[in-house]
């Protein structure tokens, strides 16, 4: 089964990365949606099927953490599954985003085999118990 | 504290340019200051954030234009001589980004920091003057043909 991605962060190169990343790791997907921040993820989701969300938490205009919450507060979007990609891995910021209904935590620097694995697992179809990767493990893009 | 800080930024970086740019560093022991450095490099992009919590302070990164056409080449996956101006300078943005929230968290996992938006420094933060105006403590990291430096200011 193929699923439609929504990738939110203010960077292009980081949403060009992410999308690289997913490509790799092999998880399938059937199309890449991108948002610069909250509130533009909030105007693809009332207008594109989306099956995952990838939200940066620190952006510009609408936060990640802002977004979720929107999200779970949304009858339509609050069954749709949001991973948090960010740089910021305090334990507060983690537990803060999985308070507000976050099904995950990916910290930058990241490596596809973390994508694959959290990704997979959230959607059904993981090889990888969840949090499982080869840390050293290197990659080939 | 100034040692521990320190050796968290040098895993910090270490970690973010090897892992997501693909770039080998070493950092240089050798004891120069950031003039010296500046002395010898021309064309500059630099990029800094802030943060605020159990710690507060912001840290930068300044790299060679060179060495920024490599890591936006290396982080995107193109040529070298296919990369944008435009995305050298989100790259150079992104790169502090994912280092000051690593070395953040290699400080102090539990707290309640928070990270300001990464922001490219202008073309007069960029002078020799000012540049050499920066306090706090400062690395420079050799890559394969180059170098770049990183500094921190705490409080």
């Amino acid at each position: 089964m193929a699923f439609n991605v929504l990738i939110v962060d203010d960077s292009s190169s980081m949403r060009a990365v992410i999308k690289k990343t997913i490509r790799v790791s092999g998880f399938n997907v059937g199309q890449y949606l991108e948002a610069s921040n909250g509130a533009e993820a909030l105007e693809v989701l009332s207008r594109e099927w989306v099956d995952l969300v990838l939200t940066d938490i620190n952006m510009p205009r609408m936060d990640g953490l802002e977004l979720v919450r929107e999200m779970k507060n949304d009858e339509l979007f609050r069954s749709i599954p949001v991973v948090m990609v960010t740089t910021e891995g305090s334990e507060t910021r983690v537990k803060e985003s999985m308070e507000l209904g976050a099904r995950g935590y990916i910290k930058k620097p990241f490596k596809p085999q973390q994508i694959k694995a959290m990704l997979g697992d959230i959607m059904g179809e993981g090889e990888y118990e969840s949090g499982y990767y080869e840390k050293d493990e290197g990659c080939d893009f | 504290m100034r040692a521990d800080i320190m050796k968290k930024m040098k895993d910090a970086i270490s970690n973010v340019l090897e892992t997501m740019f693909f770039l080998p560093t070493e950092i240089l022991d050798r004891d120069i200051s950031l003039q010296q450095w500046l002395a010898h490099e021309k064309a500059l992009l630099g990029s800094q954030i802030r943060f605020l919590g159990s710690l507060s302070g912001s840290t930068y990164l300044l790299v060679p234009e060179e060495v920024a056409g490599e890591i936006t080449a290396n982080f995107l996956g193109l040529g070298e001589g296919e990369v944008t101006e435009e995305q050298k300078k989100d790259t150079v943005k992104e790169a502090i980004n994912m280092i000051g929230g690593q070395l953040l968290s290699l400080l102090d996992s539990e707290g309640a920091f928070r990270l300001g938006i990464p922001e490219l420094m202008d073309e007069g933060e960029l002078g020799v003057e000012r540049l050499g105006e920066l306090e706090g403590d400062v690395l420079f990291i050799e890559t394969e043909s180059n170098h770049l430096a990183a500094g921190i200011r705490v409080g």
